[in-house]
């Protein structure tokens, strides 16, 4: 059973399906309050779109949808905001289903779709100011990559000023109600499924605002939870102020962040730890500190991060490897944006010594730049060893800070 | 040698006839990112500023992904694809979003 069809407007209706059991998400989100696959149909004078498909799971409540309210003719249009299968394993057999349909995707997503899709199917590419028309009704296409996925587009109906968002302003939240001022208090998961999905994408965020708000919007339509009617512009202003938080403290301050990140059982990498600050801090505009890893949490951690221009990290090499603790600071990392944040690995060492060089192959995975080889020292640091330390953290600032690097390769 | 300006890191980098902008990247620690490293994810375009005369070709595969980003593709490669082509000259590149 699938209930009474949703209405946003005399000609938009919501056919999309729930999901109230669902208590992981794509792994890695916990969804307490299970989610919903949102699609939704939108009928002109000359025919109907169908934005975005469902989990194929889900494709029977969402073709029952759809026949209550068009035949499979009508379709002149299918739109999927990108390809993630919670939105397009439906995909195929509606195109089965509607013979006149073409696929709208993304400039990005054509790359994509053949892994999607197995199979050869007929596409129209869509980039911002690229319109579709169903006669009495406009859609205009704005390209959001990157939000989450490379290939994210949004959508607007003109004269409906409906905005499809695709992801963004997405909540997992299951709510039959619908609408934002209709469901239950779903403030907490707007915010989670902004921290988890959106946060490693600041800059595109704040570029999608900027293309969303040429737009006169009064309802937001995004692909999972609530849809936004009651003041868009608010869930428009909270997107703004998470994704600008951290460049507002830093044009607050004016200085640049150098943070030293260290776990020691002798103190060896401790002490190596105390000279690279010290020498970074020397450098006018930096403001360099240092942090114990064995006493952070993982939300602090990426708090830190983030906030962080450089990221020093320092691990003694225990049984071949660096310690969990490092480890763990850096798969944080897959939660922010890196956007060429300085990095830097040292420690102290037995007889291997792999710790550094292994934090530093994986910051390199992780697109930090890495303009110094890692620092090691074997056992307790002598007073020449806490020199080089210091002219370490001195040469990581600087670059930092901008210093113009030349060589030869 | 030719020279490789990376703006968005500082970096100036003297390099002979045939290397990758791979190689470059990895020899510099530059924050140049890279996804599949094979022409098709685009997580690698980059701004070429000026010198693209000292750059290799592009394929038509690199051509096309290029255009599906839907912006003017004058100035853009992928710098998978790319190596220098010249004993001399200077390539100024840039691959932070503006
Ligand atoms: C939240 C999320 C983030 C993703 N990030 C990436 C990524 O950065 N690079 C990539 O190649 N694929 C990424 N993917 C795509 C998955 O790797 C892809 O869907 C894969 O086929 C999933 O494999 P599985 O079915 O074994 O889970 C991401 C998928 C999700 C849901
Ligand atoms: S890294 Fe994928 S196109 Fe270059």
């Amino acid at each position: 059973m699938i209930g009474a069809i949703t209405a946003l407007s005399d000609s938009v209706f919501f056919t999309g399906v729930f999901d109230p059991k669902i208590r992981t998400f794509d792994i890695i989100m916990k969804t307490a309050n299970g989610s919903s696959y949102n699609s939704y149909l939108v009928r002109g004078s000359e025919g109907v779109a169908i934005m975005d498909t469902v989990k194929k799971e889900f494709s029977e409540p969402f073709f029952q949808r759809v026949e209550l309210l068009c035949d499979y003719e009508e379709i002149k249009y299918i739109v999927l905001h990108h390809l993630e299968p919670d939105h397009s394993g439906a995909l195929v057999e509606l195109m089965g289903r509607a013979p006149h349909a073409k696929l709208i995707i993304s400039g990005r997503a054509v790359m994509m779709l053949k892994g999607i899709i197995k199979e050869d199917i007929p596409f129209e590419v869509a980039n911002t100011g690229k319109t579709i028309s169903l006669g009495d009704k406009t859609i205009e296409f704005l390209s959001t990559p990157f939000l989450h996925w490379p290939d994210t587009m949004s959508s607007y109906l003109h004269e409906e000023k409906i905005l499809f968002s695709g992801d963004v302003f997405g909540s997992h939240y299951y709510d039959e109600r619908l609408f934002d001022d209709e469901v239950g208090d779903f403030s907490y998961a707007f915010k989670y499924y902004y921290d988890h999905i959106m946060r490693p994408f600041k800059q595109y965020v704040l570029q999608a605002l900027k293309l969303y708000r040429k737009f006169d919007i009064d309802i937001i339509a995004p692909l999972h939870g609530p849809i936004l009617r009651t003041n868009p512009k608010y869930y428009l202003d909270k997107y703004a102020q998470w994704s600008s938080e951290e460049k507002f403290r830093k044009n607050e301050f004016g200085k640049k962040m150098f943070s030293v990140f260290y776990i020691s059982s002798y103190d060896n990498t401790h002490e190596m730890a105390v000279k690279i600050t010290e020498g970074a801090d020397d450098i006018d505009g930096v403001i360099a500190s240092m942090y114990d890893l064995s006493s952070l949490d993982e939300n602090t951690m990426i708090d830190l991060l983030e906030e962080s221009d450089a990221v020093v990290i320092g691990s003694p090499t225990i049984n071949g490897d660096a310690v969990k603790p490092a480890w763990d600071l850096l798969s944080c990392m897959a939660f922010l944006e890196n956007g060429g944040k300085v990095g830097a690995t040292f420690g102290s060492y037995g007889w291997t010594g792999e710790a550094a060089g292994m934090l530093h192959d994986r910051m390199r995975g992780l697109k930090f730049r890495l303009p110094t080889e890692p620092l090691k020292v074997k056992l307790i640091p002598t007073e020449e060893d806490l020199e080089s330390c210091t002219g370490f953290g001195r040469e990581v600032a600087e670059i930092m800070m901008g210093k113009m690097v030349e060589m030869e390769i | 040698m030719a020279t490789i300006v990376l703006l968005d890191d500082n970096i100036r980098v003297k390099v002979s006839d045939g290397t990758t902008l791979r190689k470059v990247a990895l020899k510099t620690g530059a924050s140049m990112e890279f996804g599949c490293r094979v022409g098709d994810c685009s997580t690698c375009v980059a701004y070429v500023e000026s010198g693209m005369e000292y750059l290799n070709e592009k394929s038509e595969k690199e051509h096309k992904v290029l255009q599906m980003l839907g912006e003017d593709t004058r100035e853009l490669r992928l710098m998978c694809q790319c190596e220098v082509n010249a004993s001399e000259g200077e390539v100024l590149i840039s691959y932070r979003l503006a």
